[in-house]
């Protein structure tokens, strides 16, 4: 009997993998593609250097010449522009100023191999079906297909790591949507684009359109190559019909910063889309199984937190699942407070996220202001599992309501139309 | 310089960016649109470092905006508090 199969070898599930190995779990990653193989979600933050370096992937990063990132950029419609670097909030545990930006395809190729050398069993090209359940309703196996044929493989523990395909969620009926964000990206990658100034060639770089909750990436992926991404809601989207290389130029020339940018590059892979965006399920944990990354919980990704939430659930779910293993409880009462963690600190994110957008452009006020400069950067670089530290999210909530309470307020025309209270928590999704 | 030349040459010369050369302090900034919502950031922060004075958040209001003399009065009142 396997002690815990890992559905999906993503960097959640190659995390999770290594983290048990360590803890002297056997356990095996079933992945269904072959890596490499494209992925969006290419930028990072910093906070994800100190997983790297406990689980002695680091060398690795620095080895494969992954793009460093020093920091981020921000540039409104109006061609006005901020940054942040990330030298200006060093991080306990993480002795260099800049995380990476990464081919998805390379990245999780690494991560895996490294997740095999600690000890993991991975198997790639298996399609998980289903998870299994035995007659108490407790997570005994999956179903895989190999080469066509269906096997049913039974395992003590079950976790699905299956990303963005959310097998566990959907099989169990308990993904919400979002109520709030439901946007849709378009992208590809560049050659030839003018990313700009030295000192900020390496950023992220966030173009605002002139569209509530639409934004666009420029991410350097090597010295020649930077991926670009149009965000926007659904129903801007679906103006595209089909037309996708009309819509993406559209957008790119309604921000004259990234018409410049873009000016030069030339496409050179197939277009890409991902909708659907934002998700949360209702249970991240139930008995014999849990779920890590996007497989429980996916935030609009405009800040870059998907890799870094990925890997920090694996590190919390791999502490409680071994404790689970000593104690011989792998019961959903036990796991819980592995969810309660990753819900606390992916919430923080994603209020982050709705305040941003509801203040845009006023978030300058944030990141200029010598107050909260340092909290939002806390923020920025993934520091979100320490709920206590957070007042900055307080203090942008009392901004939108002076601005918003008083009819004479400059700015209150400037505030956008999103809804700050937590609609998911209170169950109305 | 005074408070009222300070800030003149400051929305001069970085919020209008020589949109307008020459502003008088009785000039309305907002509606004349020399400055806009992130001018007013601008400005505040501005402000702040400049004189060392905090401008509250709901302080920002058109009274307060409205022409170098207003904005001269209010600080002034701040100032003195």
């Amino acid at each position: 009997m396997n002690d815990v199969i890992i559905i999906g070898g993503g960097p959640a599930g190659s995390a999770m993998g290594s983290f048990l190995s360590r803890a002297g779990i056997s356990n095996i990653i079933l992945e269904g593609a072959v890596h490499p193989r494209p992925h969006v979600g290419e930028s990072m933050v910093t906070s994800s250097t100190r997983i790297f370096d406990e689980l002695g992937f680091l060398e690795t990063m620095e080895k494969e010449g992954f793009v460093r990132k020093y920091g981020a950029a921000w540039h409104k419609p109006d061609g006005r522009e901020f940054g942040i670097r990330f030298e200006e909030f060093p991080q306990p545990g993480i002795f260099q100023p800049y995380t990476y930006h990464v081919d998805r395809g390379k990245f999780d190729l690494f991560l895996i191999k490294h997740a095999e050398k600690l000890g993991s069993k991975v198997y790639q090209g298996v399609q998980v079906k289903q998870v299994l359940f035995d007659e108490n309703n407790r997570a005994c196996g999956v179903r895989a297909s190999i080469g066509g044929q269906e096997i049913d493989l039974p395992a003590k523990m079950v976790v699905d790591a299956s990303g963005r395909q959310t097998i566990l969620g959907r099989q169990l009926g308990i993904k919400r949507m979002d109520p709030i964000f439901n946007q849709y990206a378009v992208h590809a990658w560049f050659e030839g684009l003018n990313r700009g100034i030295e000192e900020s060639w390496d950023y992220i770089h966030i173009y605002f359109l002139p569209l509530e909750r639409g934004w666009a990436w420029q991410i350097p992926i090597t010295d020649e190559i930077t991926s670009v991404g149009i965000v926007a809601e659904r129903e801007v989207f679906r103006t595209a019909n089909k037309d996708l290389e009309g819509y993406f130029n559209y957008y790119v020339q309604s921000n004259p910063a990234l018409a410049k940018a873009m000016a030069p590059a030339t496409r050179i892979n197939e277009w890409k889309t991902e909708g659907d965006y934002s998700y949360i399920m209702d249970s991240f944990v139930g008995d014999g199984w849990l779920m890590v990354g996007d497989a429980a919980r996916f935030v609009d990704p405009i800040f870059s937190s998907g890799v870094s939430i990925a890997l920090y659930s694996a590190k919390f779910a791999s502490e409680r699942i071994a404790q689970g293993f000593a104690q011989n409880n792998l019961s959903k009462e036990f796991l819980k407070p592995y969810e309660e963690k990753l819900r606390s600190g992916v919430s923080v994110w994603y209020e982050f996220i709705r305040l941003y957008y509801r203040l845009l452009p006023l978030f300058t006020h944030f990141i200029q202001s010598k107050k909260y400069r340092v909290e939002v950067l806390r923020l920025l670089q993934g520091e979100v599992f320490d709920r206590g530290e957070v007042d900055v999210l307080d203090a942008m909530r009392k901004y939108i309501e002076v601005v918003e309470k008083n009819e004479n307020h400059l700015l209150r025309s400037a505030l956008a139309d999103i809804p700050i209270d937590d609609v998911i928590a209170q169950g109305q999704a | 310089m005074t408070t009222q030349s300070i800030l003149a040459e400051y929305i001069e010369k970085e919020l209008a960016k020589g949109r307008k050369s020459h502003i008088d302090y009785e000039e309305d900034l907002l509606s004349e649109g020399i400055i806009d919502s992130l001018g007013i950031l601008q400005l505040v922060a501005f402000i702040e470092d400049k004189f060392g004075i905090q401008i509250e958040d709901e302080d920002v209001v058109l009274e307060n905006f409205q022409s170098i003399s207003a904005l001269t009065s209010y600080l002034e009142t701040r100032k003195a508090n």
